[in-house]
């Protein structure tokens, strides 16, 4: 036990931890389920030809992932569209939107040079001909299954999107993240409206689950901000560095909100986004992209990085493991049937 | 009444010399036509007898019919390595595929073609990038049409990749020809445009593609040559390496003078102090095979520098995405070309990231290193954000990875936005107004070792002499000079600087004393309030120039206005921005494009 002890304290100093959760190595059994994880790219092939070693990659076994489908196509991020039988998987990539409906046997690439890269995408869940990407130059939206896209942006200052996401529970409204503001817009991306966040560079928003007026938004440079009114206003939440939030992710229970962002580790929330405390520091974080909660296992974290792949917790960010994909910027984690 | 017959009788002559000639390719005549075909065949015999493992290698060999063997083997490794691929692979295969189709055994054939179907041919992010990946695609769906999804690796069909290719190049066409492009007039990138171009020109079936693909070639060229002096690509450039602009004629385009303008006529793979880069420039095999042949009329406005001139063009910024106002916000050039040396420069700002050149003086020599400027060594996550998707507080580390020296503060490319420049004829001012964002908060002026002086002279001018060209310095504050390799840094570590400077040469001033004379006599006035930096300088002909950073400048009490500028405005060269028509002159002669139409014309004035 002694030895045990000693081992996870020389591997704590070794590691760079700072402060919150702790790193461990050893593999956890079960941890093998159907995960996906969309690879930007991978510092240890500087390549722009066909070996750059990033794309979509699939999990393999504990910390093994495996690349599915190109092995340079830089991915922004993935989407799983489902019903019945049907599942159609999405890529957004920097040559554009990448379906497959066979079972990712084979993958088509929908959009053309006006979108340029995509950097999000947006499903409507009762109707999979209906997409929304979020691109350096605007919304584009098909209505046609992608065989045709619209630039929507009226009424959008600017036109950088990073990201734009579908209300939980109205299919026709959406939200996006733009340079200047979050735009909100009721009617499918036909006209939208800035909710004067305060903030400019809004790099990302979520939706509470349960209560469709709770919106929360990391911002570029002022950490997180909430409104409990779908956008009248708008709090700072207290605690979290002035530093960029990339990831914010609600926890199935509801209560716990995860954020993380550049130089600032994984924190949490636990009073709807108003206050923050640190879950895990360590010099190994430079930036954390996005962060993983099992909806089955609220306690099971998955937290992807640049130039450091994917960590791992199981106990709530206490302990956290590598994951895998070491040297690479994981823009997105699933877990897809 | 007579007057406006004799005009309409001009016009309907002009139209119909103009109808003649839209399909004709220009034609030169024989003695520097029968140059370049010496050149040519000696640069394919050159090539071919390369070992490396490229397509360029393979393209002579196979041309040539020396050691096809050999070219077999290399063009089957470069077919089956699946490592390889990307927008540079995308236009050299089927270029390849499409020159010699008729010597390739079928099972390369198919190699090559699989190539397409089974290997992502990455798009890539920038504007060369995408010239050969849609030039690419472009001949690969022409070369294999009316095939299904299934037998393409983005899951398009040749119909859909044809037309996606079609239509942004196009696109590019357009932008190129009438407000420029973002990655303009670059040594360094010169390949990537020229070389798809040309395969396009040689292999599209589109008559109107062929024909817009031989006129954007001309356009190349044309905007080369007017700044091009024995075999440099002088003035202002959006993206250059640092040792391509420490270097010029180690550039990938000197090869391309060599090759189209006969200039410089050293065979530059054969001396030392240049071969390293150009050994990389073996793309000039695609001119070399190609059909196309340069139009007389460029080949002498590349090489006549019997009077000295003024060229001014306005190219546009790469698309700023993010932080900015416009997409594509102008780009204004200065360039004033001489027999001896050229003095050009950018407005300043952030006009391209990463490796912008703002300004230098280049000059004609038989020693390397041919150059002097100044910078500020800038660097931002934001300038990067400007125009890269990805988030900008770790996109400077990002772009380190690819271009190792952006965040160095000893560097030789970078755009800023506390670089100003203000230029007439051979004289400019260059202002430095750093604040407190600035991450290196120093200014560096490369001079090169071989100078035959170097003389810091008591009225504060630093006098330099190349030969018979002279280039006077006046920093506004006192630098220190470090020595380097093949070069002095001369450092300026306040945060309100500039520099003066005026060339001159032999020919302008008869000696450099006479030059120095003259130029003691311009002391700059500085105008240094609290918020910012600026001067008042005659010129040593009397121009009075007068530039406050952040403000107008002011040539001879006239404000300089920089929307009057036209797309190309000089001797050779002029075309209204926004247009679509590039004419070109010498002497008589005329020759025109006009890219709305995708018409050539020439007709002697």
């Amino acid at each position: 036990m002694a030895t045990i002890e000693a081992l996870l304290i020389t591997l704590l100093l070794t590691t760079g931890m700072r402060s919150g959760g702790s790193l461990i190595e050893a593999p956890v059994p079960g941890a093998t389920r159907d995960y996906y994880a969309a690879v930007f790219l991978n510092r240890s092939h500087v390549s722009v030809g066909a070996s750059a070693n990033i794309g979509l990659f699939r999990r393999q076994s504990d910390t093994v992932w495996k690349n599915i489908y190109r092995p340079n196509l830089f991915t922004f991020g993935i989407g799983m569209w489902e019903k019945g039988s049907t599942r159609r998987y999405y890529i957004a990539a920097g040559n554009g939107v990448h379906r497959s409906d066979d079972g990712r046997a084979s993958w088509r690439v929908l959009t053309d040079w006006r979108t340029e890269e995509v950097l999000s995408l947006a499903l409507d869940p009762a109707d999979s001909s209906r997409l929304y990407i979020g691109t350096p130059l605007g919304v584009f939206r098909s209505a046609d299954d992608g065989k045709s896209w619209q630039k929507k942006s009226k009424g959008m200052k600017k036109g950088f999107v990073q990201k734009v996401v579908m209300d939980h529970f109205n299919r026709t409204t959406l939200y996006a993240c733009s340079e200047d503001d979050l735009y909100y817009s009721a009617d499918a991306a036909e006209h939208w409206t800035p909710l004067r966040v305060g903030v400019k560079g809004v790099m990302t928003v979520v939706q509470h689950p349960v209560d469709p007026a709770h919106l929360l938004v990391g911002t570029e440079d002022d950490g997180v901000w909430v409104s409990f009114n779908r956008g009248k206003s708008w709090s700072k939440g207290s605690g979290l560095p002035p530093s960029a939030i990339y990831a914010l992710s609600v926890s199935s229970d509801t209560k716990t909100i995860y954020a993380g962002g550049y130089l600032t580790g994984v924190w949490k929330s636990m009073d709807g986004g108003l206050h923050w405390i640190p879950v895990w520091q360590s010099d190994l974080l430079e930036a954390v992209y996005t962060i993983f909660v099992d909806q089955e296992h609220p306690r099971h974290l998955m937290i992807g990085t640049s130039g450091q792949g994917i960590f791992e917790s199981f106990d709530e960010g206490v302990t956290w493991r590598h994951a895998g994909l070491r040297g690479c910027h994981v823009k997105q984690i699933e877990l897809y049937p | 009444m007579k007057a406006m017959t004799t005009k309409k009788l001009a016009s309907a002559l002009l139209v119909m010399i103009a109808s003649v000639l839209q399909c004709t390719p220009a034609q030169e005549s024989a003695a520097p036509r029968d140059a370049f075909e010496t050149r040519r065949m000696r640069l394919i015999d050159v090539v071919s007898r390369e070992r490396d493992r490229s397509f360029n290698t393979v393209t002579a060999k196979l041309f040539s019919g020396n050691d096809k063997t050999y070219a077999l083997t290399v063009l089957d490794s470069l077919t089956t390595d699946e490592s390889i691929g990307g927008m540079f692979y995308a236009y050299s295969a089927i270029g390849t595929y499409l020159k010699f189709r008729d010597q390739l055994p079928d099972s390369m054939k198919r190699k090559i073609r699989q190539a397409f179907r089974a290997r992502t041919m990455y798009r890539g992010d920038t504007e060369n990038h995408w010239v050969m990946y849609y030039t690419g695609m472009y001949l690969a769906a022409q070369t294999w049409p009316h095939e299904g999804r299934s037998e393409w690796f983005n899951g398009k069909s040749s119909e859909e990749n044809f037309r996606e290719a079609e239509g942004w190049l196009n696109h590019w066409i357009n932008l190129s020809s009438t407000i420029g492009q973002g990655e303009f007039d670059s040594p360094t990138y010169f390949i990537t445009f020229i070389a798809p171009m040309l395969t396009m020109y040689d292999f599209a079936n589109d008559p109107l593609m062929k024909r817009k693909a031989q006129m954007m070639v001309d356009l190349l060229f044309v905007d080369y040559a007017a700044e091009h002096l024995a075999g440099n690509y002088c003035g202002g450039h959006s993206r250059d390496y640092p040792d391509d602009i420490a270097n010029p004629l180690a550039a990938p385009s000197a090869l391309w003078a060599w090759l189209y303008f006969g200039e410089p006529k050293m065979e530059l793979w054969q001396e030392n102090r240049y071969r390293p880069r150009n050994r990389g420039s073996w793309e000039t095999i695609f001119g070399a095979t190609s059909t196309y042949r340069l139009p007389e009329i460029i080949y002498r406005i590349a090489t006549d520098r019997s009077r000295p001139y003024v060229h001014t063009e306005s190219k546009r910024v790469r698309n700023v995405i993010r932080f900015g106002r416009e997409m594509n916000p102008p780009v204004y050039k200065y360039t004033y070309m001489t027999q001896l040396y050229a003095l050009g420069s950018l407005q300043g700002g952030i006009l391209q990231p990463i490796q912008q050149h703002t300004w230098d003086v280049t000059y004609a020599s038989d020693k390397p290193n041919n150059t002097v400027f100044t910078l500020h060594p800038f660097y931002s996550g934001k300038e990067l954000a400007m125009f890269f998707p990805e988030e900008q507080k770790f996109l400077s580390d990002e772009v380190n990875r690819y271009h190792f020296v952006y965040t160095n503060p000893n560097k030789w490319n970078s755009s800023s936005p506390f670089e100003q420049t203000f230029q007439h004829k051979n004289a400019l001012i260059v202002l430095y107004d750093l604040d407190e964002t600035a991450q290196q908060p120093h200014i560096d002026g490369f001079f090169p070792k071989n100078l035959d002086e170097r003389e810091p002279h008591n009225s504060g001018w630093v006098f330099c002499r190349a030969g018979s060209v002279f280039i006077a310095m006046y920093p506004l504050k006192r630098g220190e000079w470090i020595e380097e390799g093949p070069n002095w840094r001369w450092r300026g570590n306040e945060k309100q600087n500039g520099v003066v400077v005026e060339v001159g040469s032999t020919i302008e001033d008869g000696t450099f004393e006479a030059f120095k004379d003259l130029v003691v006599q311009g002391h700059p006035e500085m105008k240094h309030t609290r918020e910012s930096v600026g001067l008042d300088y005659t010129t040593r002909h009397g121009d009075r120039m007068s530039f406050m950073f952040g403000g107008e400048r002011i040539l001879n009490g006239k404000t300089i206005d920089f929307k009057s500028y036209k797309f190309f405005a000089g001797p050779f060269v002029l075309s209204e921005r926004g247009s679509g028509i590039v004419r070109m002159m010498y002497n008589n002669d005329v020759r025109e494009l006009d890219f709305k139409k995708a018409l050539v014309r020439e007709w002697r004035q």
